[in-house]
């Protein structure tokens, strides 16, 4: 295999980020991928930040970023970096008709299945509560084959919330598309369909007997994955009212369309791409990385390059490993700061912030790892790390997951 | 579908209006013993009612290894116990079918321990009744492949796995059906005395907060580990002493029976296959109080050291949790705690100390509540004057299933599931069939488990099911590998539509089973378990945003 003088490894937000980020600027790049990391999960949005010390980021959160502590990763990336990546991914899924707001807005709060809602950053237009507050009518529609889906209980559940309670609210019932389909169905299979002329023309048929001026549909993520934008549009132009999506549990449909755009534009972009590449070992003299070996579907490999980035993630991604009585970053083996005492890895509330969440590799304003015990001083200066392999953040309780992926990635990418 | 069942059933499954005020006996504590006399004394014809505190079966009797023992762990010090097991364990596996799981165990002695105590305990288990049959060693490790190779004796017992939640639910069921009355979420607040003589039992409805008063003729104290509680209640002081055991629950099968260390009764010896998973227990230390139920990291890592004497490669198998229960130990006041107080139960009638109508059955292992129950019900006929006798060790706990109704059920739905479903749903399994028959409700909810729409729709619209814990207890959805992450959201999502939701916010009843679940996750997170923790924040923390506040939520 030839060198190259980037690989990435990982094909999460950040991966996919870092491997477009650094094509752009010139550079040779492959891409090595497990599989799609958490955007396989997760929905179309792009959480920032959504809560700092507990409270709820209310406005810009590019503005909220000095009240993290100072070893956060925005911290390290600064305001001007993250603003940055935003604009580089609004670019790309531009590109793919998929259209988010430009940063620089406050958050807004995203509807989800079970009626509840999450401060995000980027999510599509008109899918937030004020479109919800501002409706004459809502109509959720009932897919009870969809068993991820239920919206009963989100109907139950938005009759909750202050400025929709006293709302019109239908809850008409859909026809099964598989019906007679020997196998539970989920979101991903409607938006499939939906992706089909013929899956689209069904669920117009099936959502216009209850359109109307003053309406907004109020739907599972079930718009297309491949032609979202074009869905959307002629949707909500045939039926004349607004068409939101809610945040659903996997299969993530969102997160596949973000997916989408990334690799459509990595492939244009002639990025070298290895899938089911597991990295086993790195080649290593002084300071400096020279290889990554790699087990691949067919035989072992080693992949050179001049400069690595590393967007493997966290314990969720497997970027880290542990086991009884050890926790370590896994390519490297790099120490993560995890605390002797198991003990105090977790917290006793389910929903608190989680100590163990806060592992990481810890770096520099360069996203090289430091060693450990010594003073600033980088482990490998041409290795840069990314997304939740890095130390000192709580995603899931900030809500800045797909935030610090973007922003570190594309700053990675710089460096190289 | 009840019709011939039995009295005080109407066709659909609801139950004739009970006068309270005729209960003659009142049983505190919804474990196995309780369910047992209950179904006991409802045999007989006795009017009986049963309090919980909690949930049925949330105390020990789901919070054990799940072991039916044949006797052998008891054969050298406690022949009295051992000859219990044996003779019980051979009842349960008559009438208790769909909750004894497997034919045989091992007695596995290792390079560690001593062989003369096999001598010992051969003997111990022939005076007992219970049956051994020496392996060769290589036929052990063809059979148990994981076991350490480093093992000199192997023997066959009639041990098995037994399914305490089932168990429990199954004798609740059966006693419903002869006319008995259970009320969960009850807490016992006063017992009732005048003139030297028990007159009713206060009891609070923990989700009404209105407090009732009970009249009975007898009261039975089977609460367990609380048992020194309710005794309190009347003024009595009993010792039962609350001894934690910690458990681990394997993701997987691992082993194919139950596996013992063949050494004097310790920690980590006890290997219990069950389902779609593998116990290891147990530890022993005196617990703060009977509520003392949280694992600790320290006992996890203890229990994976000491397992490894028979598995050498237990570090590496995927955790799905840890849980701990405690032991309701009988001693007198001046016995040792822990290992050193017997295993057995007691049966102590409180006319003696000067009140009458009050007994308490203490002490004991879940395989032999069904004697301790039929002791207890014995006692209390021979009070009230029922000369009918004991039938617990003859009529099976549940009407056999006709093959035909299995078949039906599979139309839609694989076999496997429809048997495993079969024996979790009971008496109302010809309800579920009939559903899943017509395709009606055939989504599996739970994928680990194999639990289907219907089946939860039904096991809902019980009375005593009223928290998703008690759902999780019924048809063990939430207890696979991902905890419930998608199958708790996915089942209140189908209660909200068929309108039977549990008690409370639907959104709180989700938090609280979490918070339940992640206590038998903190003291193992590690590995592939860890992995998947972090799969469930990313649902509810990162989607769903559980924890996050949203001030325009009423």
């Amino acid at each position: 295999m030839k060198p190259v003088d980037v690989l990435v490894v990982g094909g999460g937000l950040a991966g996919l980020t870092a491997a477009l980020a650094a094509s752009e600027r010139g550079r040779s790049v492959a891409l090595l991928t497990q599989g799609s990391g958490a955007l396989a999960i997760s929905g179309a949005c792009v959480d920032v930040l959504g809560y700092a010390g507990g409270a709820p980021v209310r406005g810009d959160p590019l503005e909220s970023l000095s009240l993290l502590p100072a070893e956060h990763p925005y911290r390290l990336l600064g305001a001007d970096t993250v603003r940055q990546s935003l604009e580089f991914f609004t670019r790309v899924c531009r590109n793919a008709d998929l259209h988010f707001p430009l940063p620089g807005q406050a958050n807004i709060w995203a509807p989800n299945i079970l009626g509840g809602f999450k401060p995000t950053s980027l999510y599509f237009t008109g899918m937030d509560r004020e479109t919800l507050a501002a409706a004459g009518r809502l109509v959720l529609p009932l897919m009870p084959w969809l068993k991820d889906c239920r919206l009963e209980l989100a109907a139950l559940e938005l009759k909750k919330q202050k400025r929709l309670k006293d709302k019109e609210l239908l809850t008409p019932k859909l026809p099964n598309p598989f019906a007679g389909v020997r196998r539970d169905p989920t979101q991903l299979d409607l938006a499939r369909y939906v992706d089909s002329p013929e899956g689209e023309g069904r669920l117009l048929e099936a959502l216009a007997a209850y359109a109307g001026p003053d309406a907004l549909f109020l739907l599972p993520p079930v718009l297309g994955v491949l032609r979202h934008g074009a869905i959307r549009q002629r949707l909500t132009e045939a039926l004349g009212c607004g068409l939101a999506e809610m945040l659903a549990p996997p299969p993530g449909v969102g997160g596949l369309r973000i997916r989408n755009a990334f690799m459509t534009a990595l492939s244009k972009a002639g990025v070298l791409l290895a899938e089911n590449a597991r990295v086993s070992g790195a080649v290593t003299e002084g300071r400096r990385c020279l290889a990554l070996s790699c087990q691949g579907p067919e035989r072992d490999r080693v992949w050179e390059a001049s400069a690595f980035i590393i967007a493997t993630g966290g314990f969720l991604g497997g970027g880290f490993v542990s086991g009884p009585d050890f926790a370590r970053e896994a390519i490297f083996g790099l120490d993560i700061g995890a605390a002797p005492e198991r003990a105090r890895w977790s917290a006793e509330s389910v929903f608190a912030e989680q100590p163990y969440s806060g592992f990481g590799v810890k770096v520099n304003a360069g996203l090289n790892a430091l060693s450990p015990g010594t003073k600033g001083k980088t482990a490998l200066e041409n290795v840069f790390f990314v997304g939740r392999s890095l130390a000192g953040y709580d995603w899931a309780v900030e809500k800045s997951g797909n935030g610090v992926a973007l922003a570190s990635a594309f700053h990675a990418a710089r460096q190289c | 579908m009840f019709s011939s069942a039995g009295p005080g059933l109407t066709c659909s499954g609801a139950y004739d209006p009970v006068d309270e005020s005729e209960a003659r006996v009142i049983i505190i504590g919804g474990g196995a013993t309780g369910v047992g006399v209950l179904r006991d004394l409802s045999m007989r014809g006795v009017k009986a009612t049963l309090l919980e505190r909690g949930g049925l079966a949330s105390g020990t009797s789901s919070r054990f290894h799940g072991l039916l023992h044949c006797g052998g762990r008891y054969a050298v010090s406690d022949p009295e116990a051992a000859r219990e097991c044996i003779e019980e364990n051979a009842v349960l596996r008559r009438i208790g079918g769909a909750c004894v799981e497997g034919a045989e165990g091992f007695f596995v002695l290792t390079d560690q321990d001593d062989p003369e105590y096999a001598r010992a305990w051969l003997t111990g288990c022939a005076r007992a009744g219970i049956r051994t049959e020496q392996l060769a060693a290589r036929e052990a490790l063809r059979l148990e492949p994981r076991l350490t190779p480093a093992l000199r004796e192997v023997y066959r017992t009639p041990d098995a796995g037994v399914d305490g939640f089932r168990l429990v639910w199954h004798n609740s069921a059966s006693a419903r059906r002869y006319g008995g009355v259970i009320k969960t979420y009850h807490q016992v607040t006063a017992i009732e005395t005048r003139g030297g003589r028990v007159t009713g039992v206060r009891a609070r409805d923990l989700r009404s907060g209105q407090e009732h008063l009970l009249p009975c003729d007898f009261v039975v104290n089977a609460a367990g580990p609380w048992a020194g509680e309710v005794a309190a209640l009347a003024g009595l002081r009993v010792h039962v002493l609350p001894d934690r055991g910690s458990l681990l629950v394997f993701n997987h099968r691992f082993v194919s029976r139950v596996i013992n260390r063949l050494h004097p009764s310790s920690d980590g010896d006890i290997f219990v296959p069950l389902g779609t998973v593998t116990i290891l227990g147990t530890t022993s230390a005196p617990a703060s109080g009977p509520d003392d139920t949280t694992p600790r990291p320290a006992e996890v890592l203890r229990l994976l050291e000491l397992g490894g004497a028979l598995f050498p490669q237990i570090a590496s198998f995927r955790i799905l949790r840890a849980f701990a229960g405690n032991r309701p130990l009988y001693a007198p006041p001046d016995s040792a705690p822990g290992r050193g107080v017997s295993r057995n139960f007691a049966l102590v009638d409180h006319e003696a100390e000067g009140l009458a109508g009050l007994a308490g059955i203490f002490g004991g292992k879940l395989t032999t509540y069904r004697l301790m129950a039929e002791k207890a019900a014995d006692l209390v006929c021979a009070k009230l004057g029922v000369r009918t006798p004991c039938r617990t060790d003859k009529e099976p706990l549940l009407p056999a299933q006709p093959p035909s109704l299995l078949r039906k059920a599979a139309r839609h739905f694989p076999l496997s599931g429809v048997k495993a479903a079969a024996e979790r749903a009971g008496a109302l399994f010809p309800l579920l069939a009939e559903r899943l028959a017509q395709g009606d409700g055939t989504e599996l909810l739970c994928e680990c488990e194999m639990v289907s729409r219907a089946e939860v729709e039904i096991a809902a619209a019980d009375e005593n099911v009223r928290f998703l814990h008690d759902l999780r207890f019924r048809t063990r959805m939430g207890m696979g590998t991902c905890q419930g992450a998608f199958c708790s959201l996915r089942s209140i999502g189908a209660l909200a539509a068929a309108g039977l939701l549990p008690e409370g916010e639907p959104v709180a009843a989700l938090r609280s089973f979490f918070q339940e679940r992640w206590r038998g996750l903190r003291p193992a997170l590690w590995g592939a378990q860890l992995r998947e923790i972090e799969l469930g924040r990313a649902i509810y923390a990162g989607i769903l945003n559980f924890d996050g506040i949203d001030d325009e939520a009423c």
